[in-house]
C-alpha cells in the first residue's frame, strides 16, 4: 500500500511517497519537491555581478554559501585575478561561521523536538546562532544575504578591533557548545574514538546518542555508504569514497543531473551512481577519528551521520580560531580584477552545511547566458526509480512502519529551497 | 497573540532573520505559534491545511504564484481563509510585499497586493488589515517591534503603502558611515575601503530606498554601505534592478535623485560642493599618524 507523507520544517517541505510491502516495510520512497523559484532562469541576460546579490537568496539559512560559491565561479572567469590572502581567509572564516549557525539549528530545531517534543530547545539554537549572525555581519555588513564577496576579494576594510570583537564572540559560541551541546574541550573532537568516551560526557549530544541507542536505531538509515566532497582546500579534503576506500580524483564531467518524475528538484550523480555530501562525508574524507569508530560500528547510518554532523561544530571552532589568528590585515582587501571577458565560463564549488554545493556559470557577450546550481540536498535526497535509488530514498528502504522514518530523512538536513532554486 | 506564517514561494530569510532578533525569547512570550516554517509550532502544516482557528495575525512571506501549493490545498485558499480570520495580515519581506526576486521566475507571480509597484486588487479586501514589511529580508527589529506594536495596541501610523512610518520613514542613507562624502560630492570609492561613497559610481541606491539599514544596524553591529557594498533597494518595489553594482547616469550625473530632490537642486548643491577641495576627504581615514604608545616601533629607527 501506498501512503503520501509530508515532511515539514526543512527549510520548506517535502512530500514522501512510500510503498509498504505485506511484512509492512517500505519497499520504495520517492520524495517530491513541489515548488520552484526558478533562479537559474532569472540570471539569464544579467549583468554577471548581480549574481552576488540574487544567489545568496537561494536560501535564508546557507546563502552565504551561495554567495562564496558564485563569487568563486565568476573569478574563474577572469583571466589574470589574484586575491589576498587576508580575502581568502575572511571569505573562509565567515563561510565556516555558516555552517556553525545551521548545525546548532539543525540539532536542536529539528532533531531534537522528534526525539524529546516535550523538552524545548529554542534559546540553544537562537542565541550562538544569533552571535554568529554577528560574526558574519561584523565582516559582511549584514546576515542573512551579503554580498561582500566580490571579484578580487571582499568589499569592507576590518580593523583589528573587528576582528578582536569576532574572536570574542567565536569563544561564546564556544561555550554555548560545551553548556548545552557536549561538556567537552573542541580539541577533544580531533583525537577522540571512542563512542563510549563521548557517550559519557554531560549534555545534549550524549543524551540524543544514548537515547537512539536506546530505542535500538544506532543501525538504522544505512545507504550506498559512498561519499562525496567537492570542496576542499580549506578545512575540508576533497574526493570521494566507498566506505574508508578514498579517491581524491574527482572529474566534473561525470556530474550528471536528471529530472525527477512529479518533482521539482533534480536528482545528481557521480557517474550515474548516488553519493553522500555533508559532514558524514567530509568526516570520512577527514579520517576524523570518532566519525570512521561510529562508522566502523554501525557503517553510514543515522548515529553517524547525527554525530559526524554536531561533531563538526568543535572542528569549526578550532579552524575559524587558527584562521584569525594568521590574517594579516595590511593586506589589501580587494585587488582590481580587470575587465571580465565577454566570453568566459567558470565554476565554484565550496562546502555548504548540508554539503558540496557546486555554481557554474557561463558568459556570453558581457551576461550571464546560463547558470547552474547543485545543492548537496540534490545528492543526498534526490530519488529515483527503486532499481536506482537515491542516498536518502536507499536509506528508507527495507524500515519497517514503526522505525524513525522522518528521523532518517532528517538525520541527512534537508535544504528544500535549495534543492529546487 | 496567536501567529500564523505561511509561505509561498520564500527563501525563509525572513523566518531565519527573525531568530536573530537580541531580545527573541522575551519577545516569544507575548505570542504562540499557530504556524511557522521553523519553530516547533501548536500545528502541522496539514492540520494547517485542514483548518485552524483562533488566527490573530497571519504572516505571509514569500512571492505567490497563481495556483501553488505548498502541500494539497491551494495556497490562495490558505490565504484567503486565515487573512478573512485574521485581525491582521503582515506581509514580511520584499517577495510578499513586492513579488521581490522570485517575480522573475515564473507566470503568475506577485506579492499580495503588488506586483513591483502596481498594485493587485486580488486580495483587497485584507488590504485595510494589512502592514507592509518589505526587506530582503525584514530586519528582525522591524517585525518584531511591528508584531508587538500591533499586539499592544499601539499606534502604527503607515504610509502609501502601508509601510510603518517608524521603519520605512527613514532612507538607508540615514546613518551611512560614508555621509560625508556624499554630502561634499566626494565621488571616488574603490572597493576594500572605508573611504568614498558609492551612489555616484557603485550603485548605491541608499539615497532613494526606504529602510532602516543604517539606523537599525544589521545584526546590531553593521550595514551593507559600512561594509563597502552598495544598497541595493531590496525593500523597494522594483527589486532587483538590472546592474545592481552600477550607477546608471545621464550626462556623467547619477540618473536617479536622492529621495524628494529634483535634479536641479541637486545640480546646483553639487557643483557648489565640488567648487571646494577638502583635504580631510582625500585623505585615509587612518592613515598612521605620528603620535605612537610607549614600546611601538617607530619606522626607519
Amino acid at each position: 500500500m501506498t501512503e503520501l507523507r509530508l515532511i515539514e520544517k526543512i527549510e520548506g517541505e517535502a512530500q514522501v511517497l512510500y510503498r509498504f510491502d505485506k511484512e509492512e516495510r517500505v519497499s520504495d520512497a520517492q520524495i517530491r519537491f513541489l515548488n520552484s523559484r526558478g533562479i537559474e532562469r532569472i540570471l539569464e541576460g544579467r549583468e554577471p555581478w548581480d549574481a552576488l546579490a540574487i544567489n545568496p537568496r537561494v536560501c535564508g539559512i546557507c546563502g552565504h554559501a551561495h554567495l562564496i560559491a558564485t563569487v568563486r565561479a565568476l573569478e574563474a572567469c577572469y583571466p589574470s585575478l589574484r586575491i589576498s590572502p587576508k580575502a581568502e581567509a575572511i571569505r573562509e572564516l565567515t563561510l565556516s561561521f555558516e555552517l556553525l549557525q545551521n548545525h546548532f539549528k539543525w540539532f536542536y530545531l529539528t532533531i531534537w523536538p522528534l526525539l524529546f517534543p516535550d523538552e524545548r530547545r529554542i534559546r540553544e539554537a537562537t542565541e550562538p546562532s544569533r552571535v554568529v549572525g554577528e560574526m558574519i555581519a561584523l565582516v559582511a555588513g549584514k546576515y542573512p544575504h551579503s554580498s561582500y564577496a566580490l571579484p578580487g576579494g571582499i568589499s569592507s576594510d576590518p580593523t583589528p578591533v573587528d576582528l578582536l570583537g569576532i574572536s570574542e564572540r567565536l569563544r561564546s559560541v564556544g561555550r554555548h557548545f560545551a553548556r548545552s551541546v557536549i561538556d567537552a574541550k573542541p580539541e577533544l573532537f580531533t583525537r577522540c574514538e571512542r563512542i563510549e568516551e563521548m557517550l559519557s560526557k554531560e549534555g545534549d549530544l550524549p543524551r540524543v546518542m544514548r537515547e537512539i541507542m536506546e530505542r535500538g536505531w544506532e543501525r538504522l538509515g544505512r545507504s550506498f555508504d559512498r561519499f562525496l566532497v567537492l570542496g576542499g582546500g580549506g578545512l575540508f579534503v576533497s574526493g570521494k569514497s566507498h566506505a574508508t576506500r578514498i579517491r581524491e580524483h574527482l572529474d566534473l564531467r561525470y556530474l550528471e543531473e536528471e529530472p525527477i518524475e512529479g518533482s521539482k528538484a533534480l536528482r545528481v550523480r557521480y557517474r550515474r551512481k548516488s553519493y553522500e555530501a555533508g559532514p558524514l562525508a567530509r568526516a570520512m574524507l577527514l579520517r576524523t577519528p570518532l566519525i570512521l569508530e561510529a562508522h566502523r560500528r554501525y557503517g553510514d547510518s543515522l548515529f553517524s551521520r547525527i554525530l559526524a554532523r554536531v561533531c563538526e561544530i568543535p572542528r569549526l571552532l578550532l579552524y575559524t580560531e587558527e584562521l584569525l589568528g594568521r590574517i594579516d590585515l595590511s593586506e589589501p582587501s580587494w585587488i582590481d580584477p580587470g575587465e571580465l571577458p565577454g566570453r568566459a565560463e567558470g565554476v565554484g564549488r565550496i562546502e555548504a552545511a548540508r554539503g558540496s554545493l557546486l555554481h557554474r556559470v557561463r558568459i556570453e557577450e558581457g551576461k550571464i547566458a546560463r547558470y547552474q546550481i547543485v545543492t548537496p540536498t540534490q545528492w543526498n535526497l534526490g530519488s529515483g526509480p527503486v532499481e536506482e535509488p537515491g542516498v536518502a530514498q536507499k536509506a528508507l528502504l527495507g524500515l519497517r512502519r514503526e522505525d524513525p522514518l522522518e528521523l532518517v530523512f532528517k538525520s541527512f538536513d534537508v535544504c528544500s529551497v535549495c534543492t529546487t532554486h | 497573540m496567536n501567529l500564523l506564517w505561511l509561505s509561498a514561494l520564500a527563501c525563509n530569510g525572513n523566518a531565519h532573520s527573525l531568530l536573530n532578533y537580541p531580545q527573541l525569547e522575551s519577545w516569544m512570550e507575548g505570542f504562540e505559534w499557530l504556524y511557522h516554517p521553523l519553530f516547533p509550532s501548536r500545528y502541522s502544516y496539514p492540520e494547517i491545511e485542514a483548518g485552524v482557528g483562533g488566527c490573530e495575525i497571519l504572516l505571509i512571506d514569500g512571492t505567490l504564484e497563481e495556483g501553488m501549493s505548498r502541500n494539497r490545498r491551494p495556497f490562495a485558499e490558505l490565504l484567503e481563509r486565515y487573512g478573512r480570520e485574521a485581525k491582521f495580515v503582515v506581509t514580511v519581506g520584499t517577495c510578499a510585499t513586492f513579488g521581490g526576486i522570485f517575480r522573475e521566475g515564473g507566470e503568475g507571480r506577485q506579492g499580495v497586493h503588488f506586483h513591483g509597484e502596481e498594485r493587485r486588487k486580488r486580495y483587497d479586501d485584507l488590504w485595510p488589515k494589512t502592514v507592509s514589511l518589505p526587506g530582503c529580508p525584514v530586519q528582525p527589529e522591524v517585525l518584531a517591534g511591528t508584531l508587538s506594536a500591533l499586539a499592544s495596541g499601539a499606534p502604527l501610523p503607515l504610509d502609501e503603502m502601508r509601510r510603518p512610518k517608524y521603519f520605512y520613514a527613514y532612507t538607508v542613507h540615514d546613518g551611512c558611515s560614508r555621509n560625508e562624502y556624499f554630502e561634499y560630492k566626494i565621488e571616488e570609492h574603490r572597493f576594500g575601503e572605508l573611504e568614498g561613497c558609492m551612489f555616484y559610481d557603485h550603485g548605491c541606491q541608499g539615497p532613494y530606498t526606504r529602510g532602516s539599514c543604517n539606523r537599525v544596524l544589521w545584526n546590531g553591529v553593521s550595514s551593507k554601505t559600512r561594509a563597502g557594498q552598495p544598497c541595493m533597494g531590496c525593500s523597494e518595489p522594483d527589486f532587483p534592478a538590472v546592474g545592481l553594482w552600477q550607477t546608471s547616469k545621464n550626462m556623467g550625473i547619477p540618473a536617479r535623485m536622492p529621495l524628494g530632490v529634483s535634479r536641479r537642486a541637486y545640480l546646483t548643491l553639487a557643483g557648489m560642493a565640488k567648487a571646494f577641495r577638502f583635504e580631510r576627504f582625500e585623505t585615509p581615514m587612518m592613515e598612521p599618524g605620528e603620535e605612537r604608545l610607549p614600546g611601538e616601533e617607530r619606522e626607519g629607527s
